[in-house]
């Protein structure tokens, strides 16, 4: 934006550079096309479709390198260099994209085991797929409100279509008007927020509304509308990483797809909605944060820590107790999901921190935990697939005595929810560490003091993630029990020899990732790093905007 | 008096109110969606209004307005595809009488 009153559009934008920075984006968008097009030349057959597609995907992580390549050196490079600049590719942009096309992956894996052999309408799903994938692509890269609420939209409107997918199956029209339903009373709040957040300074970018409210916090009547409009705006975010209060929809839709697409939908949507939110949260400490300003602080940064913190506090309990008494193992892992969105947003709460190494591990944790979770996850769904295909039942009883009749299931089944537990020698059990010892640092904080402190908002959200790993240890262990130690005499399950690579590979995965944690954390707290100092290198360059269009003078 | 942004401001406030409403009293789908496009013409009256009197030549939230407009058509139609799809299994598009899914 702020291109008006510029006589010339592209001066000093290198356009070719630029749209080279996005292409695994349009590479994604073409090979939605082709599927467009493939019925014509190809005929509709699911296979042939879905090697377009996987070309396409093997297009897009050969581009992901190049950029990757491209931004290497850290920071933020591309169109945000111009201070309003729509979209952002940076170090964890990229990163997220490699995580995408990989679960991307898995989750075709998934659907040409599962679903390929009677699938009437490939191109469809497959168009739809994509189209979400590319949503949640563009949710990690922009920080402007319009981008923002076009990619959350983009990535929510083709996954209503996606869980109802199946035409006559009511369990499923229904889960998709549930999710429909809430995803669009969600969206429409999210953006009267930010249609008051724009009125504020005047710019659509995230960015320069923080450099500016942070430095004219004595705003009067107008923090009314800051606070009303941020509120507003958490909503939007708050339904797709389905935190309480906005979580229903999330079991019901989970249930009702199918399983590949409800693996889909657990990792990377909230993963997306999560790594939004840190970008979010990044921008409003790139003045200095707390230690810069004190009274910014406790009038506005800590409320907004406070607020993100008992959000993902709520979250995480009510995931894990609701998790307690499902009979479905697809519910029981939606709950399980919501839970652990709630372990993540509670690592983004720690963005105020005063220190830049106090504030980024908290972002470093997510980044970490978002892998890990994503390994862990697919490895669960993906040994939930398999039974689900065999006996055509998602109840726990059909996991019974899954030890003695495939033990090549049962063991990468164990490991990864010994993993969702947090329990050594898996990697979950890092990934929960890292998150506690963010929180640990708040601590010891300069501008604590009273009962609203950031001290008192460590201890209370540790107390909470602990207390929470206990809880739900009892409802991941009731399917390892009835797993090893129950029997009724079932026959072996049949597996797809590729499903049971995917699977065991998750499980050596998780181990082989506790042992190999340092590389994954250097590398997450280089992406973090870099994001943080490129927004406090921007934060003057969005200052001067910020003035610039409140004189009236764009 | 004259008109100025609080006078556009307190409209899409109503109207916003008025849609919230909508959406948490309605059981039918349609009139859930009904309340939602209230709330979306809400925020898009708001981006058109400061755009006016936030200073000569600012297009930024008219442009936002009008992909809210577009958004609207999108959500609506699929909505409408999905009630239809609703309706064919469930005979209702009634929120409440959908409860397969519980728990």
């Amino acid at each position: 934006m702020a291109l008006l009153g510029q006589t010339d559009l592209w001066a000093g934008i290198d356009v070719g550079e630029h749209l080279f920075l996005f292409s695994p984006m349009i590479v994604l968008v073409c090979t939605m096309l082709a599927v467009v097009a493939c019925p014509i030349i190809l005929g509709r057959g699911p296979r042939s479709i879905a090697t377009v597609v996987w070309l396409g995907l093997g297009i897009t992580l050969f581009m992901t390198f190049r950029v990757a390549g491209a931004v290497a050196d850290g920071g933020v490079s591309g169109l945000s260099t111009q201070p309003g600049g729509m979209l952002i590719a940076d170090n964890l942009s990229v990163g997220f994209q490699f995580l995408l096309l990989a679960f991307l992956a898995g989750v075709m894996l998934m659907w040409w085991m599962g679903s390929s052999a009677t699938e009437r309408n490939a191109p469809e799903f497959f168009i739809l797929l994509l189209g979400s994938a590319l949503g949640m692509v563009l949710m990690v890269s922009t920080t402007n409100l319009l981008m923002i609420v076009m990619a959350i939209e983009l990535a929510s409107l083709p996954s209503y279509a996606i869980v109802g997918f199946e035409k006559r199956n009511r369990v499923a029209a229904e889960a998709s008007l549930k999710y429909m339903i809430f995803g669009a009373v969600c969206a429409a709040i999210m953006l009267y927020g930010a249609s008051l957040l724009y009125g504020l300074v005047g710019s659509l970018d995230m960015a320069v509304i923080a450099s500016y409210t942070i430095d004219n916090l004595s705003l009067g009547p107008n923090r009314v509308l800051l606070a009303v409009g941020l509120l507003c705006f958490l909503v939007g975010i708050a339904f797709k990483v389905s935190a309480v209060p906005f979580h229903f929809w999330c079991p019901d839709a989970f249930e009702g797809a199918r399983i590949e697409v409800t693996t889909w939908l657990s990792v990377v949507s909230k993963g997306a909605g999560l790594l939004l939110l840190a970008r979010l949260v990044t921008v409003f400490c790139a003045g200095g944060g707390a230690d810069a300003n004190p009274a910014l602080s406790i009038t506005f940064l800590t409320p907004l820590a406070w607020t993100i913190g008992i959000i993902a506090a709520v979250t995480c309990t009510v995931g894990n107790f609701a998790a307690y008494k499902q009979r479905s193992v697809k519910r029981m892992l939606a709950y399980s999901s919501i839970a652990h969105a709630g372990y993540m947003m509670m690592a983004t709460a720690v963005f105020i921190h005063p220190s830049i190494s106090g504030s980024t591990a908290g972002i470093t944790a997510l980044l970490t935990y978002v892998v890990i979770y994503l390994l862990m996850n697919l490895g669960a769904f993906g040994v939930t697939a398999m039974v689900v295909w065999d006996t055509g039942s998602d109840k726990i009883e059909a996991f019974t005595g899954l030890m003695r009749r495939s033990p090549w299931l049962a063991v990468p089944m164990v490991a990864c929810l010994m993993s969702l537990v947090g329990m050594p020698p898996f990697a979950g059990f890092i990934g929960k560490w890292w998150i506690l010892v963010a929180l640990g640092r708040l601590q010891n904080t300069a501008t604590s003091s009273g009962m609203f402190s950031l001290s008192t908002l460590g201890w209370l959200l540790m107390i909470v993630a602990v207390v929470n790993t206990f809880i739900s240890l009892y409802y991941y262990l009731r399917i390892v029990v009835q797993m090893m130690f129950r029997d009724d005499g079932q026959r072996t399950v049949r597996t797809p020899i590729v499903g049971l690579a995917m699977v065991n590979g998750c499980a050596v995965a998780l181990f082989a990732l506790l042992i190999f944690a340092q590389p994954l954390k250097r590398t997450a707290e280089r992406f973090t790093r870099n994001m943080y100092t490129a927004s406090v290198e921007q934060d003057g360059k969005h200052k001067t905007l910020a003035s610039a269009i409140q004189r009236g003078t764009p | 008096m004259t008109i100025g942004v609080t006078h556009f401001l307190v409209v899409g406030a109503v109207m916003f109110c008025c849609g919230l409403y909508t959406m948490s009293t309605k059981r039918n789908a349609i009139g859930i969606l009904i309340g939602v496009e209230l709330v979306l013409n809400s925020s898009a009256l708001n981006l058109v209004a400061f755009d006016r009197y936030m200073g000569a030549g600012r297009l930024d939230g008219q442009i936002m307005a009008l992909f809210i407009i577009v958004l609207a058509a999108a959500e609506a139609a699929l909505a409408v595809g999905i009630c239809i799809n609703v309706y064919r299994n469930l005979a209702t598009v009634d929120v409440d009488k959908a409860t397969q899914l519980r728990g």
